[in-house]
């Protein structure tokens, strides 16, 4: 009788339990997706895609490669330079650091796969498209590597000279991200491209700055100046502020005299109002993480409000 | 650009994508010996399959003939970064040279600028040939300096591959199979393109090399990735050699079979008193003490060089070097320097004769003198002559081990040195009780052990002071060695004489009270033995002397030191 009684009571605590870890299993892959999107860059290139997405909805451009080259170019550097800077990473993001150097190897493997596929692809957008498409690989090297070894003590690494770092890495993306869709359409440079390129250009120099702010110490034990490390944080987010506020002007001025239209010139504000607000939680907050992300999260929300204001999604 | 649809297309994609990620994989391991070149190596093929690409897609004549021109850029990189490649990751980097970089480019340098003007003389000419079916034009190339620059392509190309051939037979199987990789990397493409010359490839004219280096490039990743190229690399064993020989304390001579110097190190070549470019080619028996025909392993020869006092003399070492079917190919002289091992042998010889004659011939007339008193201080003087003469003949049994260490020794019967150091025992110690056990099974050993077996004996003699002094000796042969056993009912060895033998020097605030038990312990040392003390119950020592066989020719060598 006794057993009896008991049976349905441990049948309900099987299922219990076999829930429990079901749930448990798959919070633990969800955790394990979000490491490897996060830690390995993954997430930069769906980010990367849509920034070149917009240019093509901006620019009223037809559907060609240059997402995918971006994308692969973006996981190819990012994870690359990840794997180099594993070691250095330690300090200040040290979950990073051991997942890269943890799967160094089938990362190190897939970079490298990813930028010559990246190339292959690009050659069938022509010799500009693969141009481009090399660039971001070429200041990479100028950037990260010795390249002036047997030059003396003046030539340092680019990483290492303030304000040079930042504008290397945000020349190339937005070469890339508005050079890239164009050259592949083999269409023409307008003002309208123009606009965009700079929107770009200054937009990802704030978000390279962004993540600086955590890695003050790391950049400062190796050399690297940054401007936290040259100004400290208050300044760095006052020049932050800055550099977004000078991007509203050129948006109002370009909406009254160049080639922006409402729509566009709206969605981009709407997006620096966004960023004005991120700067805000420079250094004033403990998931400077999560921050970096929500920085490059932005064209998301402005291909978002393009995407309604262009197709009427 | 028009998009190319032709067959081969897709398969310079491939190489493009696969030759591209092997380089940048490549560029991550350097400083790696052979990283660099083979980035540009894998660059070369690259630009050459991306200019075949784009002169397929080209809208215009001139645009193909352009890219054609251009492709010569990544054709003309492959084979220069191939040699450097391989005398880089086989550890010949001292070949590397701006000069020898600058020298193997000129061909390249010059085949590129034929190309580009090739318009204006027409030694390398790019014309068009055709049009295929997808409406490609084909660019036919061809002329006087096109075989130049082929026949120079396929000259780098085998002789890059020497040095990998070396290494497909290495012992390590890491490098076996990094280096068939890179074999099949290499080959592929240049068998392809020899067979596109030869006209045996049907390829609607368009030149198929770089769809051949996908192969590389999957055999590079291979070597790269599976066989570690960068993780294990062999490019310190050829270096390693060479450094052995320079640096080696040794001077060493090679000579072929003709009497010929082929090699000599630093070392030799300052022993000979000769300049290294010099002695290379001289005949050998005008610089080395060589009498006749050379022979190997013929005995040992002294070679002495400078004035009386600063001569130097080397001790001469013949080995003969052979093939694999045993057939002579050469000799390796080493001279191995032992100026200060006979300077000590001289030296050795001039105490020897102090302690043999001198001493005790002045003891003697000190004795002489004192027993024309006799009072006790006269006894006293003649006591003490005693103990300086034993002294004496004690240090001279210590040289004359010392001698006999670096020469052979001379053999003698087990039983016949226990024997008789027993007989010696008994005539010196009148008041001390021996027994004798002989071995059953008699053996030859090394005449040194006379000496050992002689100072423990003594030893368990001249410190018994006991009412009933006793020694005995044992000794048997067990397998390969002879054993002697001294056990003594005396008061037993102190543990400090012992420790200071076991430390194997002596200071002046430490040191034993003679030399007895230190010609034990190099006695044991010099014929290969040793010796174990033990308590004896109730009281005493039993000393083990174990010393190895001789050979059965009766001489052995002995061990030498250093």
């Amino acid at each position: 009788m006794a057993s009896k009684t008991n049976d349905p009571a441990a049948h309900a605590d099987d299922i219990v339990s076999r829930r429990g870890e079901v749930s448990a299993s798959l919070a633990h892959t969800c955790s394990r997706i979000k490491d490897v999107l996060t830690y390995s860059s993954a997430y930069l290139v769906f980010i990367a895609m849509i920034e070149v997405l917009t240019v093509h909805l901006v620019l009223s451009l037809p559907l060609n490669p240059a997402p995918v080259v971006v994308g692969l170019v973006t996981f190819s550097v990012y994870a690359g330079d990840r794997i180099a800077d594993a070691d250095s990473d330690a300090l200040s993001t040290p979950e990073r650091s051991a997942f890269v150097t943890r799967h160094r190897e089938a990362l190190s493997l897939l970079t490298a796969g990813a930028y010559g596929v990246a190339i292959a692809i690009a050659i069938t957008g022509g010799p500009l498209a693969l141009a481009i498409t090399l660039l971001p690989g070429g200041f990479w090297i100028l950037y990260a590597s010795d390249w002036f070894p047997t030059l003396g003590r003046r030539f340092k690494r680019l990483k290492q000279i303030l304000v040079v770092n930042s504008a290397m890495v945000a020349s190339a993306w937005a070469i890339a991200v508005v050079g890239l869709p164009l050259a592949f359409a083999e269409a023409t440079v307008t003002p309208l491209s123009g606009v965009v390129f700079v929107y770009f250009l200054v937009d990802t120099f704030v978000n390279t700055e962004i993540p600086n702010v955590r890695d003050v110490e790391a950049d400062a034990a190796d050399g690297v100046s940054t401007l936290p490390v040259v100004f400290g944080i208050r300044r760095t987010r006052h020049a932050l502020y800055g550099l977004d506020l000078f991007l509203v002007a050129f948006v109002a001025l370009t909406l009254a005299f160049g080639p922006l239209t409402v729509a566009l010139a709206g969605a981009i504000l709407v997006g620096l109002g966004y960023a004005l607000v991120l700067a805000w939680f420079v250094g004033r907050t403990n998931a400077p993480g999560r921050l970096a992300i929500a920085g490059e999260s932005k064209h998301l929300v402005v291909f978002a409000l393009l995407l309604v204001s262009t197709a009427g999604i | 650009m028009h998009p190319p649809t032709t067959v081969v297309v897709p398969l310079l994609f491939g190489s493009i994508a696969t030759g591209s990620g092997a380089a940048i994989l490549a560029w991550r391991e350097r400083p790696n010996p052979g990283a660099t070149p083979l980035v540009w190596l894998l660059g070369g093929q690259s630009v050459w399959a991306t200019c075949i690409i784009f002169s397929l897609s080209a809208e215009s004549v001139s645009e193909t003939l352009t890219w054609t021109k251009l492709g010569w850029i990544g054709v003309m990189i492959v084979p220069v970064a191939w040699i450097l490649f391989a005398l880089e990751y086989t550890g010949r980097d001292q070949y590397i040279t701006r000069r020898s970089v600058a020298l193997l480019s000129v061909v390249p340098v010059l085949t590129v600028c034929l190309a580009v003007t090739e318009q204006y003389h027409g030694l390398l000419y790019v014309r068009p040939a055709g049009v295929t079916v997808d409406g490609a034009v084909v660019a036919e190339q061809g002329g006087l300096w096109y075989g130049v620059a082929a026949a120079y392509t396929y000259l780098l190309g085998v002789l890059g591959i020497v040095p990998i051939l070396g290494l497909v037979s290495s012992r390590a199987t890491a490098f076996r199979g990094q280096s068939a990789a890179l074999l099949v990397g290499i080959t592929t493409p240049w068998a392809t393109n020899i067979l596109y010359n030869a006209g045996a490839l049907p390829s609607a004219g368009i030149d198929p090399t770089p769809i051949a280096f996908a192969v590389s490039g999957v055999a590079y990743l291979g070597a790269i990735r599976r066989f570690r190229m960068f993780g294990a690399n062999p490019a310190p064993t050829w270096r390693a050699k060479e450094f052995l020989f320079d640096h080696i304390h040794e001077g060493a001579i090679v000579v072929d079979g003709h009497d010929t110097i082929v090699e000599i190190n630093q070392t030799g070549a300052a022993v000979l008193g000769v300049d290294v470019d010099r002695a290379l080619g001289s005949p050998a028996s005008e610089l080395l003490p060589v009498n006749g025909p050379i022979q190997a392993d013929g005995g040992r020869d002294f070679l002495t060089v400078g004035t009386e006092s600063t001569s130097q003399s080397y001790d001469v070492t013949v080995t003969e070097l052979t093939d694999r079917r045993d057939h002579t190919l050469g000799f390796v002289f080493t001279l191995h320097n032992v100026t200060r091992y006979l300077q000590q042998q001289q030296r050795l010889k001039v105490l020897n004769r102090v302690l043999r004659h001198n001493i005790r011939t002045e003891a003697n007339i000190i004795q002489g003198y004192a027993e024309r008193t006799a009072d006790e201080t006269a006894e006293t003087i003649k006591r003490r002559t005693m103990r300086i003469v034993e002294l004496s003949e004690k240090g001279r049994d210590a040289i004359d081990l010392f001698e006999d260490a670096v020469g052979e020794w001379n053999q003698s019967s087990l039983d016949s040195i226990v024997g008789d150091c027993l007989a010696g025992a008994r005539d010196a110690f009148p008041d001390v009780a021996f027994e004798l056990e002989r071995p059953t099974e008699d053996a030859t050993i090394p005449d040194g052990a006379a000496v050992v077996v002689n100072n423990l004996i003594e030893n368990a003699a001249v410190h018994n002071a006991g009412s009933d002094p006793r020694v005995s000796v044992s000794a048997w042969v067990e397998s390969d060695r002879a054993v002697v056993q001294i056990a003594d009912n005396g008061p037993g060895i102190d543990e400090y004489e012992l420790d200071i033998l076991d430390s194997g020097t002596e200071t002046p605030l430490r040191h034993g009270s003679g030399l007895g038990l230190w010609l034990v312990k190099w006695g044991t040392e010099t014929i290969g033995g040793s010796v174990d003390f033990e308590p004896a119950e109730p009281t005493g020592t039993i000393a083990t002397l174990t010393v190895p066989l001789s050979g059965s020719d009766g001489r052995t060598p002995a061990p030498r030191d250093g």
